[in-house]
């Protein structure tokens, strides 16, 4: 806090002086110890066109400075006007004191959280987030599950492939839609058909000959097909839908394109007297860096046995049933990444509403040109995942069936698959981070993970044993 | 890094800090910081060339009638001719392209086309194919729809007479317990009466269905005294379930004569509200009734034009329990609009048609106003431009029809605010007196790099069953985190012009809405949860909401 009774006569006059009239001496922001985030502002203009190697890594250096930031009242941190909420809402009083455990602010960084087992990793129980709609003024902090839902923290590496594959898997259950849609005008008959991509199926859609479509039947997908890969429950579309709603919440620093007088009518939302808090530019810098983060790989272990004990295991990974919904890889056909993105609607900035988009080509960067590709030249995304929502709970096991809260029209019990890339290096386990061991986690798998669950549970103690092993080659190299 | 912004950036935080803590937010204040949209007049390249003609029993009149007639779900047009002939135009736009239109040969005769002053669409005999009411100087005319936009005359198949009056307005409701509406039909000056024009208004009339398996509107009430009506509204002022129904006269021409609102009552002649019960007397020059509910408690507030200030009613909150006593907030929401805001003409506005709506899809409440000149008034303004009255975060509206491109120099009458295109952002048809009608087409927002678009929107259809199958009466309800807003589903209205057809609600930057139905019959749905950006139909007693797309050329 600057103090005027420890400044000189004349810097205190200063001050006042600035204070009232709006100038200000430089020294006082731009001093280098300054209490503030100097990577705040440093991209000014938000990034066009297909970035070089060179503009990308500079970009993407901001964007971790800014997730690394600890971010402070002179950068705008605080909310104590406005709640979590993913819509801009205010809080029906204010709050005096800047974090809040449940409701948030709950963060200095985004990194205090995501750290395991580097910067943009997962949180241990310890970072554990809570998710609630935020539509209410939190008065107390309580973890009581009928106001939130706790979260462990995910991890972000491949994050941008991830995206990616969620985009194509939208662009084509859409046209599935788009191509039943035109059969049934066609034929003047209903149409129903199956929704698969990439291997993965969510459901059938059935449509009628005057352009309604019925969604009765859709399996673990949004009404509107676009798959939402990010978060425990798989509820958003995009990293910057994700960094937006994360700067909001976790450090009340509100993103112009969200929370901007555009969309509230004012330049300072939450009312902590800091303006523009975030600028687009801002948020495309997080969104390059988390997007290019490097995909999690496999290592085994330089132990006796381990390798083999690990071949055994992913045989039964896929015996046993698990790659039902944790499929081994994914085939992707692009690696360019546009930001903003085709599928994220008016509150996060999409490519409508910019005049040219960025593109980070992710085949610049030798992780990602490392990548196995299919016989058709599609890259193999090793994610161990659907992409999916499924039921995790049923009658007999339920334990992961602890939340309250239905989150964004997503069932308590319903979780998007988890994707085991990274596994190995982001214990403890589970959608709350309260499972210390794998072997917990696995017998936890209720619902549609049941039949692999009983699978696991009844095969011999060797071959569980080797499918720990297996899991645990899945790790994080930062 | 970048400097210049970390200056103006750090200041006002340090200042916010040691000064104010915990000030009130900037408030959006004079300043206007939601989309401005750009509304692009291309009637004539979409094919519209269509004046509203004739002397002064046309000074009055220029409806439009916006519905589907060809079962593709957009919105269709018919619009009034005055002296000319009402024409029909089928909606050819492609989604979210440029408006297009096809005029459409009905094979009516052009005589009984003739004399148009208004149309409204209703489906009369509840066959989901939209009928269209054609409001007339003389005989009204029922028209009743078939497949492909195809009209016949079915004033006597409805045992409906359409007399002889000089008819400017109609409203339609489901009575309780009826299985085909009640219209009321606002009529304006007795021609024909001793001394006309003034003081000579004809009553007004009620049209309730008989008994039977068909329409029969063979014994209609007259509803006297009328005082020269220019617009009829049904409306559930009281949120009792059972609405009423609101009249705004043109002062010009009556004596002793006021605003009214007739008590119904199922099975029993209407009343009007009296003094005793709370309704004071205003006396305006009343030419359009549109209605809202700005905080979404049930008691709408009432936009009404006319020459001079545009009033805004809001129910009196001390005025007791159902007493139909309003107050205008007109001023206090800066809507009164009473002269030109562009232009250089200081005279008095004249305003025509208004409608509600969000045209900007920030969820706040828009009103837009048709204006202009009677004919050649000299006390009131030659050159006046039609309103956007855009709803700010501040509470109030702000005039913007000049940056939305709608401040043209033509006389507006009726009109309606529809999506045309199908894109989610309203478009806007006015129909002018002497001129051709405009067509603009929301683009969106203007930036240096062309058009974004604006906020997120919900476009929602109800299926209410076999009887009042597009459920005319119910309420929609949307909620969006703490925010709700309300659509209420009615015929009738504005100056001379009806619309019907898909609702429309702004959603600004929700993804997700949750949505309940008030069916006619009072009944509470289910939520339905649906996503923004969706054409949703709702049919009654289905568990989820469909989608509805527009056909992909």
């Amino acid at each position: 806090m600057v103090s005027i009774t420890t400044m000189s006569r004349a810097a205190g006059l200063a001050l006042v002086v600035a204070l009232q009239t709006g100038w200000t001496p430089a020294a006082l922001a731009d001093e280098p110890w300054a209490e503030r985030t100097r990577a705040l502002g440093a991209v000014t203009e938000m990034p066009t066109g297909v970035l070089s190697k060179a503009d990308l890594a500079r970009l993407t250096a901001t964007g971790q400075a800014l997730f690394e930031a600890n971010f402070t009242t002179l950068d705008g941190v605080g909310r104590p006007q406005a709640t979590q909420a993913i819509d801009p809402t205010r809080r029906k009083h204010p709050r005096a004191q800047v974090f809040f455990r449940t409701a948030g602010p709950d963060a200095g960084s985004c990194a205090a959280c995501h750290n395991q087992p580097a910067t943009g990793g997962a949180g241990d129980f310890v970072a554990n987030v809570f998710a609630s709609e935020g539509f209410e003024s939190a008065d107390f902090d309580s973890l009581d599950p009928q106001f939130s839902s706790e979260r462990g923290t995910n991890h972000l590496f491949g994050a941008g492939l991830v995206e990616l594959l969620a985009r194509e898997m939208s662009h084509e259950l859409q046209s599935i839609r788009t191509e039943t849609l035109r059969q049934a005008r066609t034929e003047g008959a209903p149409v129903r058909r199956k929704l698969e991509t990439k291997g993965v199926e969510f459901g059938f859609i059935a449509a009628e000959p005057d352009g309604s479509v019925n969604l009765d039947e859709l399996d673990g997908v949004d009404t509107d097909l676009v798959i939402r890969p990010f978060s425990q429950k798989g509820v958003m579309t995009s990293l910057r839908q994700f960094t937006v709603n994360a700067m909001n919440q976790h450090h009340g620093m509100q993103p112009d394109e969200r929370f901007g007088a555009r969309w509230t009518g004012s330049d300072d939302h939450d009312g902590d007297g800091a303006l523009n808090e975030m600028s687009a530019a801002d948020v495309s810098a997080l969104v390059a860096w988390q997007a290019t983060l490097p995909a999690p790989v496999r290592q085994v272990p330089e132990v006796d046995g381990w390798a083999e004990a690990a071949a055994r295991g992913e045989a039964g990974f896929s015996a046993l049933g698990c790659t039902t919904c944790h499929r081994p890889a994914l085939p992707l056909d692009s690696l360019s990444f546009a930001d903003p993105g085709p599928f994220d609607q008016a509150g996060t900035l999409n490519d409508r509403q910019v005049a040219q988009t960025a593109i980070y080509d992710f085949t610049v960067l030798d992780w990602a040109a490392a990548l196995p590709r299919d016989d058709r030249g599609r890259v193999l995304v090793p994610l161990f995942g659907d992409l999916k929502r499924h039921v995790m709970t049923d009658n007999q096991i339920n334990a992961l069936g602890n939340e309250l809260l239905s989150q964004r029209f997503v069932e308590r019990n319903i979780f998007q698959t988890a994707e085991l890339w990274g596994i190995g290096s982001t214990g403890p386990y589970g959608h709350r981070n309260d499972f210390t061991t794998l072997d917990e986690i696995i017998l936890a798998h209720g619902g549609d993970g049941r039949q692999a669950r009983d699978a696991y549970a009844a095969a011999p103690d060797a071959d569980k044993s080797a499918l720990i092993a297996f899991l645990k080659t899945l790790v994080i190299l930062p | 890094m970048k400097p210049m912004r970390s200056l103006f950036f750090a200041l006002p935080a340090l200042g916010g800090l040691l000064l104010a803590p915990l000030s009130t937010p900037a408030a959006a204040g004079a300043d206007f910081s939601s989309d401005v949209p750009i509304l692009h007049e291309e009637a004539l390249e979409a094919g519209i060339d269509h004046s509203y003609t004739g002397g002064w029993e046309f000074f009055v009149g220029g409806g439009v009638a916006s519905f589907d007639c060809n079962g593709d779900r957009r919105p269709d047009l018919v619009l009034a001719g005055g002296a000319s002939p009402a024409e029909f135009f089928v909606n050819e736009s492609q989604t979210g392209g440029a408006l297009a239109f096809k005029p459409l040969e009905t094979g009516l005769d052009p005589e009984d086309l003739t004399g148009v002053l208004g149309a409204y669409p209703l489906d009369i005999d509840n066959d989901r194919h939209m009928d269209l009411v054609l409001l007339r100087l003389g005989r009204n005319l029922v028209l009743k729809g078939g497949a492909d936009c195809r009209f016949q005359k079915a004033n006597r198949e409805f045992a409906i007479d359409g007399g002889r009056a000089w008819s400017t307005g109609l409203s339609a409701i489901w009575e309780k317990g009826n299985r085909f509406p009640t219209m009321a039909i606002g009529n304006y000056v007795d021609r024909s009466a001793p001394g006309t024009p003034f003081g000579t208004c004809e009553p007004n009339q009620l049209l309730r269905p008989r008994p039977g398996d068909a329409p029969d509107y063979s014994e209609p009430l007259t509803l006297e005294p009328g005082y020269c009506a220019l617009s009829v509204l049904f409306t559930d002022w009281n949120r009792s379930g059972r609405p009423d129904l609101r009249i705004t006269n043109d002062r010009q021409y009556y004596r002793d004569g006021e605003e009214q609102l007739w008590q119904m009552a199922e099975g029993r002649p209407p009343r009007l509200y009296s003094k005793s019960q709370g309704w004071q007397r205003l006396t305006i020059w009343g030419m359009g009734i549109a209605e809202t509910d700005f905080d979404a408690d049930g008691l709408p507030e009432y936009a009404l034009t006319s020459m001079g200030d545009t009033k805004i009613q809001k129910l009196d909150e001390e005025a007791g329990e159902d007493r139909p006593t309003y107050r205008d907030i007109a001023f206090e929401r800066g809507a009164t609009a009473q002269r030109p805001y562009t232009g250089g003409d200081h005279k008095p506005s004249t305003g025509w048609h208004s409608q509600f709506a969000d045209i900007n899809n920030d969820t706040l409440t828009d009103l837009f106003i048709a204006k202009g000149n009677v004919q050649a008034m000299p006390d009131f303004a030659s050159f006046d431009p039609d309103n956007l009255l855009l709803g700010g975060f501040d509470q109030a509206f702000h005039e913007k029809g000049g940056e939305a491109g709608i401040a043209l120099r033509t006389r507006g009458r009726g009109a309606v605010v529809e999506d045309f295109n199908m894109d989610g952002m309203l478009d806007l048809l006015v129909v002018n007196r002497e001129h051709p009608a405009s067509l603009f087409r929301n683009l969106g927002a203007e930036t240096d790099w062309g058009h974004r678009p604006m906020g997120n929107w919900v476009k929602i259809e109800l299926d209410n069953g076999k009887i009042n199958p597009d459920a005319v009466g119910s309420l929609i309800s949307v909620r969006t985190g703490t925010r709700t807003q309300t659509r209420r589903i009615q015929i009738g209205g504005g100056h001379a012009s009806g619309r019907a057809g898909f609702v429309h609600v702004g959603l600004g930057v929700s993804e997700r809405a949750t949505i309940r139905v008030q069916w006619p019959d009072g009944e509470w749905s289910h939520p339905y949860r649906v996503f923004a950006n969706q054409h949703v139909r709702i049919i009654r007693g289905e568990a989820n909401a469909r989608y509805w797309y527009p056909a992909t050329p």
